[in-house]
């Protein structure tokens, strides 16, 4: 049993009104590591000054144990005894951490003479041997800070953190401002100091690639509150929280080609946190409970997670589908071939495929168009909670319907609310997909709109019945380029503000790449394979994958321009 | 598939013709004007009936065989009644047989067809196998027979017809409904969770409508025409004055054919018989083009 470095209990900092940690608890082992990880404005540096007793007495209630003794109450000159020899900070901002009147190399120097009680040449020399384990040399120490880059005064940053030899090492934005080479060697340099002076590292950060490289625990703070902690390698492959899945999807690297998303809403006003579950008004899944009661971080399935479902829930779940059509006389011709697969809330999938690899017809299945010859579909909701966006627009509505018709005919079928309210549904959600709200426009047919109009009352006729998933079967193949752009920005941005799960069904992998979180690829009525859609574009292990996405168009004038 | 393209005659702009062309070409047409214009010509003639004739078909008001004159313009029978009277009051029972036995037929086979269509398997093959039966007995000798059995009340005649003519249309209304029912909007609507009541009122019945017009034309003319044969056949309802029962009084009549007693007796309830006949084709016609047009043109 590894001995507890850091054992933080129930912590809160309360500002005046303002609840900026709400009851965070986690445990540090000594020469371990953790990230912090959350949005602007979750609490992350007000978590760190309270480790180090920076917020004044008596706005830090809770327990910080540092190797078992209570840290909060401690006084100011105890406090000293701990900072820089056991925890020791480097700030988000490394210019305001130097004074700019004196050289860098004084101010190394400077925590060695007051807390280890060093003479000035032994300080001078350990300065020297820190400034050369950081990559630097005795001129950096000579220089005021106004001559060193913002990399360099970083990584002396780090020097003086260091420089006491602490236990601890709370790494607060230590990449953040930084151009891309520069935080390549920041985070090299911080895996090789690691590893032979083994201090703890806590980093908070909201840079997530530093984070997945550096750590090998993660905790997602939102709010003040933690949502969710497990190994980093876990929670960055499969976030089980819905804030961790949402703030991991919507952040860029280099390893998604995906656009990037968001979570819907914004970060709720500190001073007027909601009721109940703190993400709920943002959460895809919430239900009534979340409103009202305050999920606790609890194990679930080895991971903590703070989520009264347990994390993200499996929204639909397909077990073995088959399904064959017999075409006249001939044996049973087979569609669908054993698929499973799952579709979280508020995920994207897609699945992709050349014609005839039997997508349609799944998603037929899916949506209940079509019923199975054998297998499981397990949907928790109602089956008109799945709606379908055909290929064809016009095939779908009754050419004798007007726009109103069309899309209030959900509304009519299911009696939802009075006749005045359907029509302002129906208004409400013609605005959502971009459509105008006129009386003019609600009394056209079919006829009278273009294909992108016409697949947009589609879309708000799927929307009315505000639907838990989406199956979409190449909902933009018909139409041209710059207008199919435009309705999968549209579709992706209602599949985000509303959280809803989204099918997506499309020959087009080039197209899919940017929305979709997940990608299963399709041939003879199998998934042949399935992943990140990060990954199954970067490195498909299946030949047929690779053929598709090198089919992909793409302006590829060079290899074409030779023949000419 | 472009159907969303804007059609060429959308491109052009469309000069406004004149009301009259409007009516004639764009709305109705040349032979739905004629259509609905007797059509109507002989509804005002039912309903005023007893204004417009000069004398009560039932009195005998002159002389048998009288010759047209002032009092009695179309002549008398042979037993002194007037002929004018008699054709203005038969409109009426035509009228009446055409328009019950049309509703009768198309609700029968909106009914049974909707049903074998929609619903399929064992429903649809029983049904269909009635469908068959019933076209297979040739329908004037079985008319008769029930006639003969059931006595020839017109309303015993009205559901006769309507039992004699719905299998036809309803074959037409079954394919069509089974051709609907597969359609992505049908489909998408039961997945919503819509009852058959609701894809029915909503979805199949506005699309059956130019079958139905159809159907209600074709069936008031035939049930015009065969009243006329029962009622020459001495088998039509010997207490309503229709137009075939003149014929029948009149050819019954020795020699009639050998004076020219035929023109104002024999020929007048004829050409009522062949001009609303005719005025219900036309108008069919008409309505079936404009209806059918529906959906594809504004």
């Amino acid at each position: 049993m590894k001995q507890c470095l850091l054992s933080v209990r129930d912590l809160h900092v309360n500002f005046d009104t303002v609840r900026a940690i709400d009851g965070v608890s986690f445990d540090l082992v000594a020469g371990e590591s953790l990230a912090i990880i959350g949005e602007t404005g979750s609490g992350k540096t007000t978590l760190a000054r309270a480790l180090l007793g920076l917020h004044p007495a008596g706005s830090v209630q809770g327990s910080i144990r540092l190797n078992g003794s209570e840290l909060i109450g401690l006084g100011e000159r105890d406090w000293g005894q701990v900072r820089w020899k056991t925890i020791a900070l480097a700030v988000q901002n490394a210019a305001s951490g130097f004074d700019p009147v004196y050289r860098v190399g004084e101010q190394i120097i400077e925590p060695m003479r007051q807390h280890l009680s060093l003479p000035n040449g032994q300080s001078r020399a350990r300065a020297l041997a820190l400034a050369e384990q950081v990559g630097l040399t005795e001129r950096h120490l000579h220089a005021y800070p106004h001559q060193l880059s913002g990399g360099e005064k970083q990584r002396l940053m780090l020097a003086m953190a260091l420089s006491c030899d602490p236990d601890l090492l709370i790494l607060d934005e230590p990449t953040s401002g930084q151009d891309m080479l520069s935080r390549e060697r920041m985070i090299a340099l911080l895996r090789r100091l690691r590893a032979e002076r083994h201090f703890a590292l806590l980093l908070i950060s909201h840079d997530l690639a530093a984070a997945a490289a550096l750590t090998d625990h993660t905790a997602v703070l939102y709010a003040g509150k933690l949502a969710e902690t497990g190994d980093t390698r876990a929670v960055f492959t499969m976030p089980r929280h819905p804030y961790s899945w949402g703030l991991l999807n919507a952040y860029p690297n280099m390893t998604t080609s995906r656009d990037l998303s968001s979570i819907r809403g914004q970060m709720p006003d500190p001073t007027q946190p909601p009721s109940g579950c703190r993400f709920h008004p943002r959460c895809t899944q919430a239900v009534e409970d979340c409103r009202h009661r305050e999920p606790q971080l609890e194990y679930h399935d080895g991971r903590q997670i703070a989520c009264h479902l347990g994390g993200l829930q499996t929204l639909l779940s397909v077990q073995n589908l088959h399904k064959s059509f017999s075409l006249n006389g001939s044996g049973p011709l087979p569609a669908v071939r054993d698929v499973s697969l799952d579709i979280l809330h508020g995920e994207v999938v897609a699945v992709v495929g050349e014609t005839g690899s039997g997508k349609t017809t799944l998603g037929k299945l899916l949506v209940g168009l079509l019923e199975p010859d054998a297998g499981d579909i397990a949907f928790d909701h109602a089956p008109h909670q799945i709606q379908m966006i055909p290929q064809d627009p016009f095939e779908s509505v009754n050419p004798l319907f007007t726009v109103q018709a069309i899309v209030q005919e959900p509304l009519d079928i299911q009696r939802v609310g009075t006749r005045i309210e359907r029509t302002g549904v129906v208004r409400e959600t013609l605005a959502a997909v971009g459509l105008p709200t006129d009386d003019r426009f609600l009394a056209r047919r079919p006829q009278e709109l273009s294909g992108g109009q016409l697949q947009r009352v589609v879309i708000a006729r799927a929307l009315v019945l505000q639907p838990k998933l989406l199956v979409a079967d190449e909902p933009v193949s018909m139409l041209d380029p710059s207008e199919a752009a435009r309705l999968m920005n549209l579709m992706k941005s209602i599949q985000n503000e509303r959280g809803m799960g989204l099918l997506l069904i499309s020959h087009d992998i080039a197209l899919v790449r940017k929305v979709a979180d997940r990608i299963l690829v399709m041939r003879d009525g199998a998934i042949i394979e399935q992943g990140l859609s990060s990954v199954i574009t970067s490195q498909p292990e299946h030949d047929y994958t690779r053929s598709l996405l090198a089919a992909a168009p793409a302006f590829d004038w060079f290899s074409h321009n030779g023949g000419r | 598939m472009q159907n969303w393209l804007p059609r060429a005659a959308e491109l052009t702009a469309p000069d406004k013709p004149s009301a009259l062309r409007r009516i004639l070409h764009t709305t109705l047409g040349l032979e739905g004007v004629v259509g609905l214009l007797l059509l109507l010509f002989f509804v005002v003639i039912a309903l005023f009936a007893p204004m417009i004739a000069p004398h009560d078909p039932n009195d005998f008001t002159g002389r048998p065989l009288e010759r047209p004159g002032v009092v009695h313009p179309l002549g008398t029978n042979d037993v002194g009644q007037d002929i004018l009277s008699e054709l203005i009051y038969g409109t009426r029972v035509s009228l009446l047989i055409a328009v019950g036995v049309a509703i009768g037929t198309v609700t029968l086979a909106v009914l049974i067809g909707g049903t074998a269509g929609y619903a399929g398997g064992w429903i649809d093959n029983l049904l269909m196998r009635l469908v068959d039966v019933m076209l297979a007995v040739p329908r004037l000798p079985l008319l008769i027979l029930i006639t003969v059995l059931a006595g020839a009340g017109l309303a015993q005649m009205t559901l006769t017809m309507a039992l004699l003519f719905w299998p036809g249309l309803t074959r037409v209304i079954r394919a069509e409904v089974q051709r609907l029912r597969g359609r992505p909007f049908v489909r998408l609507a039961r997945h919503f969770g819509a009852s058959p009541l609701h894809i029915f009122r909503r979805h199949l019945l506005p699309a059956l409508v130019p079958l139905i017009v159809f159907g209600l034309v074709t069936a008031a003319g035939r049930a015009v025409a065969m009243e006329a044969a029962l009622a020459f056949l001495g088998l039509g309802d010997p207490a309503a004055k229709s137009w075939g029962l003149m014929m029948r009084y009149a050819l019954n009549l020795p020699g009639l054919l050998l004076t020219d007693r035929w023109l104002w007796w024999l020929l007048p309830p004829g050409v009522c018989i062949t001009l609303l006949i005719l005025a219900l084709t036309f108008t069919g016609m008409a309505l079936e083009n404009r209806i059918d047009n529906r959906g594809q043109t504004r």
